[in-house]
């Protein structure tokens, strides 16, 4: 009933800010979101893109003069819509389509991963018996919620109307995880491939993928399980006999790590990445093949050449330190992001979308080239986790940081370079600010999540207490 | 067992968490003590100014022989003579006078050429704040019939490399040429032609002499743009295809075109270094030779503290000149300042007695005319108008100040007049020499100021004190009434976890309130550029509309949002639904002010004196009436008076009643000044719109809260 009566209110909103992604479209001048340094780094820009494809026209590489850094499938996707002018409209009205079209199909995969999500939440809720959390968890629909919060979140619409790619890389992400929610290999696969392809830091993601196909959406700590398993063998006073078995095998089914469908997405893995190598090479195969290729973005994207100012920290950091240790701190830095996998894997490894969103908010805060088009994937999915997060911390704090930031960050930007009354260490600050706001926000998310398991775990033991008793 | 717990607890916070929870836990004391130690710091600026001194080493002012002869002032009242005959000639067109100038450069060898430009009339460009100034703009509006002509003179420097120039502005009407205007002339005329043949020249000098009969400001900008940031076809096609009156412009160079010194095209001469535009008052000062210097840019921009230094330098050591700065006039005898002043004396000499080291505390006097400097500073700044031509280059990064001289006697004496020019041009060519030393562009000294007095200053590490004691409370009592909102939830221990009041969010609903205020405060500030293609509107008529508008956009921003405007009796849950309101409402406006203290410092600072008080203060009337006691009555009085003041246009007549006079001020003022205010795309506007206002209305909101 209820949710009959929110659909028209939620398509409603969802049409709503597709209209202010139209509107805004039409300033381009005006606005001049495409050069700033917030919305596009040397990966995501569409200009760097279109010069990519103009050179390939003219039968250079389009990775000549370390103009683009792209993917060759992007080149081929949004190249000749970046060229192609319709009398009175903005210059990149078509691009700007694809990346609306992009946003909504993003939002809408992530309303249908959140559904899941809470199918599957409030199911294993009630085996454990806990019922009222439950009914609980259902009263907010955590998958339309995140998706609006995708929508409408300034950051998300900045990086659409700002013609950063970051939309379709988010996409792919988003798909990856849809197609390990509801168990598709071949999909979740495809997005896997095509988001490593786009950005290489979505390759991290291959643990929660692999969880998610493994084990299922996101449940309480197995270890309830089996204390309910084992209470249930105890107590054989229930009356009814057949649902009783039902339980038994959902019980078990949760605790079983199920190997087909990784099997299956491993395969799947290497048939994507095989074919998207072919076709890549047949795209570069004159001018260095794909040798050249991964020197040109992957290569680009570890040892961080370009070091024009952005809201992440690395930067400020290359540009200062001295050119014998540059190595080493490509290591260190890259290294970071490696060492936080495995612990977070083994702590978060019976929430697996979880784990796939703190892997993410991770990867955007030390990324080389971070975006708010990665800031605006994270925001995003954290909506999904609004019933576990309910009682989070310092979340107003957050918030004022979050719209403090990134307003202060163009004004230090115009300080330093139009008013040249400041300088770099001004804009720097900003990074760095903004970088501790992500800090607080996958610390403080992570630890109300496990708080939550906590009571879950609370309660179940004074359940099982009250039952022996 | 649970007091156990505690007792082990405690001990764990660390220090400065426990510093936080006690500053939280005291935030009425602490927000009282911060605000009035604002104050008192604001008021100690004038105190705490230091002497000011030349930082760049490189400048060396005054270390050359001036060698401005009274052989360069002679020629130079020939060129002055010549300019005011052709105004007696009344038949003369004023095409003729600027003919003269060029005539005058191109004797000096100098390169002459001519800028047509159209004036632009100011218009709101509601996205122009902060875009970049070569991002464009193209004139429209620009009418053919009306165009002016910039004469520019330029001079190659013999040991340049033509990469680096100084720009000489001398501004005048060709229509009406005045006698001060003419002396301005002369002097520029007197150093350019001592610099024509100066061997020790490394920047090129041009000499801009700028049409001001569309305004000064908009010749200057438009020159710069077009040196800047020049536009390649657009504007070209506009002149060649629809503006077929530019004979008289064509006409102006016909008879040196034969000389081959004039040039067609536009003439550049490498990047500016600094910028001197040269004024001359015909109102003689009754005492002696004084300058009067402006320095204020767009939005409270200053020029390098070094460029002020020099001149100051220059004239007082060198010329004799008696230097001022803009004063609060009114200020100088206002009872009140001079008893603080007469405090801060006293004060200052019992610290000497007990230790003479102490060197604190200045002469009342002084300490009057200080903050007088100090207040009129923080005013144009804040205004955020640019107080002269020198505004436009500063939009482009080059420092750039007005010097306006103003002779002791009338300039009609012919020996009067020699000897003014004489210091006035060795002034200029002192300031010239100096920056002609400059290795780099000006970075050495500070570019963010305020000035209590020509050789004294007051730097950003100094005047952030106050700003930062004032808006100090406003976390801190906004993180108070977070707390307290969030937890007056009841807690039942049965229902652990299971509450579905989500205890964290809720604030959500007032942030949302907030947010609707907000956008409010975008939409009001919006509204004036519909209101401005009205046509045949006064000032009074498009202010009442305005209003008007404005109260319709927030019903029906409420209406859209589905967000009741005054919430009916509020259940027993949400009682200190208005604490959490307010807490929203001040971390919002000291974000707001934040932003606002790094774009232009001097609006934040005199923002914060007016809305951190009701701010703090603000709380649901019906509340302090019910309590009764004196106290709460009081507070419920101040709200009410502050909440009256505070509304923009009712603080602009206070204000501007406070310091001219309240005879003849109607509503309409208030319009034009605002009208002003985004003529010159001040971010005072965006501040008032966006967050002053809605935070009066927020606060308001509160006061009238049903709880």
């Amino acid at each position: 009933m209820t949710k009959k009566k929110k659909v028209p209110l939620f398509w409603t909103w969802v049409l709503g800010s597709v209209v202010l992604r139209l509107i805004l479209l039409y300033f381009p001048k005006n606005l001049n979101l495409s050069s700033r340094p917030e919305v596009s780094t040397p990966l995501t820009s569409l200009r760097r893109l279109a010069e990519g494809y103009w050179l390939k026209q003219s039968s250079i590489s389009p990775y000549a003069g370390s103009m683009y850094h792209g993917s060759p499938l992007l080149l081929t996707l949004l190249g000749p819509l970046t060229v192609t002018r319709i009398e009175g409209q903005p210059d990149h009205l078509l691009c700007s389509l694809v990346f609306v079209i992009a946003d909504v199909v993003s939002a809408m995969l992530i309303c249908a991963v959140g559904e899941k999500l809470q199918v599957a939440y409030s199911s294993s809720l009630q085996l454990l018996g806990l019922r009222d959390l439950s009914e609980n968890s259902e009263l907010l629909p955590s998958g339309d919620f995140a998706a609006l919060v995708y929508l409408w979140n300034p950051f998300t619409i900045v990086a659409c109307v700002g013609l950063s790619t970051s939309a379709i890389e988010n996409l792919m992400v988003v798909l990856s995880l849809y197609g390990a929610c509801s168990r598709l290999a071949p999909l979740a696969a495809f997005g896997w491939v095509m988001a490593t392809h786009l950005s290489l830091y979505p390759a991290i993601l291959i643990i929660p993928v692999i969880l998610l196909l493994g084990y299922g959406p996101d449940a309480p700590p197995r270890k309830l399980f089996r204390q309910r398993n084992s209470l249930e063998a105890g107590n054989s006073t229930v009356s009814d006999v057949y649902s009783e078995e039902k339980a038994k095998n959902q019980l078990k089914v949760a605790n079983v790590f199920s190997w087909r469908p990784v099997v299956s997405f491993l395969f799947w893995t290497l048939l994507w990445s095989s074919y998207i190598l072919v076709l890549c090479s047949m795209y570069v195969q004159q001018y260095g093949g794909l040798q050249e290729l991964f020197k040109r973005t992957y290569g680009f994207i570890l040892t961080i050449q370009d070091l024009s100012p952005n809201i992440g920290v690395l930067w400020y950091f290359f540009a200062e330190v001295f050119d014998f240790f540059r190595n080493f701190f490509l290591i260190v830095f890259h290294g970071n992001v490696l060492l936080m996998l495995a612990p977070l894997a083994l702590r978060l490894n019976h929430r697996p979308c979880f784990l796939a969103f703190v892997y993410i908010v991770i990867s955007s805060m030390l990324k080389s080239y971070p975006s708010v088009g990665d800031s605006a994937l994270y925001l995003g999915l954290l909506g999904l986790f609004a019933y576990e997060l309910k009682d989070m911390q310092f979340s107003f704090f957050l918030l004022s940081g979050y719209v403090g930031v990134s307003l202060l960050s163009p004004v230090m930007h115009n300080l330093w370079i139009w008013r040249g009354t400041g300088n770099a260490n001004f804009y720097f600050a900003t990074a760095i600010a903004y970088a501790c706001f992500q800090i607080i926000l996958v610390v403080e998310s992570v630890s109300a999540m496990l708080n939550h398991d906590r009571t879950l775990t609370k309660l179940c033991t004074a359940m099982v207490q009250n039952v022996k008793s | 067992m649970g007091a156990n717990e505690n007792s082990s607890a405690k001990p764990r916070v660390r220090p400065i968490v426990r510093l936080g929870i006690f500053l939280i836990s005291h935030s009425n004391i602490v927000s009282l003590v911060c605000f009035l130690a604002g104050v008192v710091a604001l008021l100690l600026l004038p105190v705490l100014a230091k002497n000011t001194y030349i930082s760049e080493n490189a400048l060396m002012p005054g270390s050359a022989n001036n060698m401005l002869s009274t052989h360069h002032v002679s020629d130079a009242n020939k060129f002055i003579k010549d300019l005011t005959d052709l105004e007696l000639r009344s038949m003369a067109s004023p095409i003729e006078s600027q003919k003269l100038i060029a005539q005058y450069m191109s004797a000096l060898d100098a390169e002459v050429t001519f800028h047509k430009f159209y004036p632009q009339f100011s218009q709101f460009h509601p996205l122009h704040f902060f875009t970049s100034p070569d991002s464009g703009i193209i004139s429209k509006n620009g009418t053919c019939s009306s165009f002016g002509v910039n004469t520019v003179g330029i001079i190659r420097a013999p040991r340049g490399d033509g990469k680096e120039a100084i720009v000489l502005v001398t501004p005048y009407n060709p229509n009406k040429v005045g006698l001060g205007e003419a002396v301005s002339l002369g002097i520029a005329y007197s150093v350019f032609s001592l610099l024509s043949h100066a061997t020790w020249l490394a920047k090129d000098i041009i000499w801009f002499v700028a049409d001001s009969q569309y305004g000064e400001y908009s010749a200057v900008a438009s020159w710069l743009r077009e040196y800047q940031a020049p536009v390649f076809h657009k504007v070209d096609i506009v002149t060649s295809e629809t503006c077929n009156e530019s004979s008289t412009f064509d006409e102006l160079g016909q008879g040196l075109y034969l000389d081959g010194k004039l040039n067609g095209d536009f003439r550049r001469a490498g990047t500016m270094a600094a910028a001197l535009v040269i004024k001359v008052a015909e109102q003689g000062n009754q005492y002696e030779d004084s300058l009067n210097i402006y320095a204020e840019a767009s939005n409270g921009q200053m020029p390098n503290l070094d460029l002020i230094n020099i001149v100051n330098y220059l004239a007082v050591h060198k010329q004799g000149l008696r230097i001022k700065v803009k004063k609060m006039w009114s200020l100088l005898d206002s009872w009140w300042l001079n008893t603080v002043g007469i405090i801060f004396e006293s004060l200052g000499k019992i610290a000497r007695s007990l230790n003479p080291q102490w060197k604190f505390g200045i002469p009342a006097s002084e300490y009057v005319e200080g903050a007088a400097t100090l207040a009129s500073s923080l005013y144009y700044q804040g205004l955020g108008v640019p107080t002269g031509p020198h505004g436009a280059f500063r939009d482009y990064q080059v420092d750039a100040i007005t010097l306006e001289i103003s002779p002791k006697v009338s300039l009609t004496k012919v020996i009067r007049r020699n000897e003014f020019i004489l210091r006035g041009g060795r002034l200029i060519e002192g300031v010239i020499r100096s920056i002609n030393n400059l290795l780099e562009k000006f970075h050495q000294s500070f570019f963010l100021y305020l000035l209590t007095s020509p050789g004294k200053f007051v730097s950003v590490g100094v005047y952030m004190i106050p700003f930062a004691l004032l808006v100090a409370p406003l976390p801190i009592v906004a993180a108070y009434l977070h707390s307290n909102a969030s937890s007056s939830t009841p807690q039942n221990p049965s229902t652990l976890g299971v509450d579905a009041n989500h205890k964290s969010w809720k604030w959500l609903n007032s942030a949302r309130k907030v947010l609707i205020f907000h956008l409010w405060g975008v939409v009001v500030s919006l509204l004036p550029f519909f209101l401005c293609q009205l046509p045949n509107t006064t000032p009074t008529m498009n202010f009442i509309l305005w209003g008007f508008a404005s109260a319709f956009s927030l019903l029906i921003l409420f209406f859209i949002s589905g967000c009741p405007i005054f919430e009916a009796a509020a259940s027993q849950p949400e009682k200190n639904r208005w604490t959490s309101l307010k807490s929203v409402t001040i971390s919002t406006t000291f974000i707001g002010l934040s932003l606002m203290s790094v774009i232009n410092f001097a609006t934040a600072e005199i923002g914060a004196l007016l809305i951190v008080p009701i701010c703090l203060l603000a709380r649901p009337l019906k509340l302090d009436i019910q309590a009764k006691s004196w106290r709460t009555l009081l507070r419920a009085s101040c709200n009410i008076a502050l909440g009256f003041v505070l509304f923009p246009p009712v603080a602009f007549v206070l204000l501007k009643g406070a310091f001219e006079d309240f005879y003849g001020i109607n509503v309409g003022d208030y319009w034009n000044w605002v009208e002003s205010l985004w003529a010159w795309n001040s971010a005072t506007y965006l501040y008032v719109g966006v967050v002053h206002l809605p935070s009066w209305a927020l606060c308001i909101h509160i006061l009238f809260h049903p709880c």
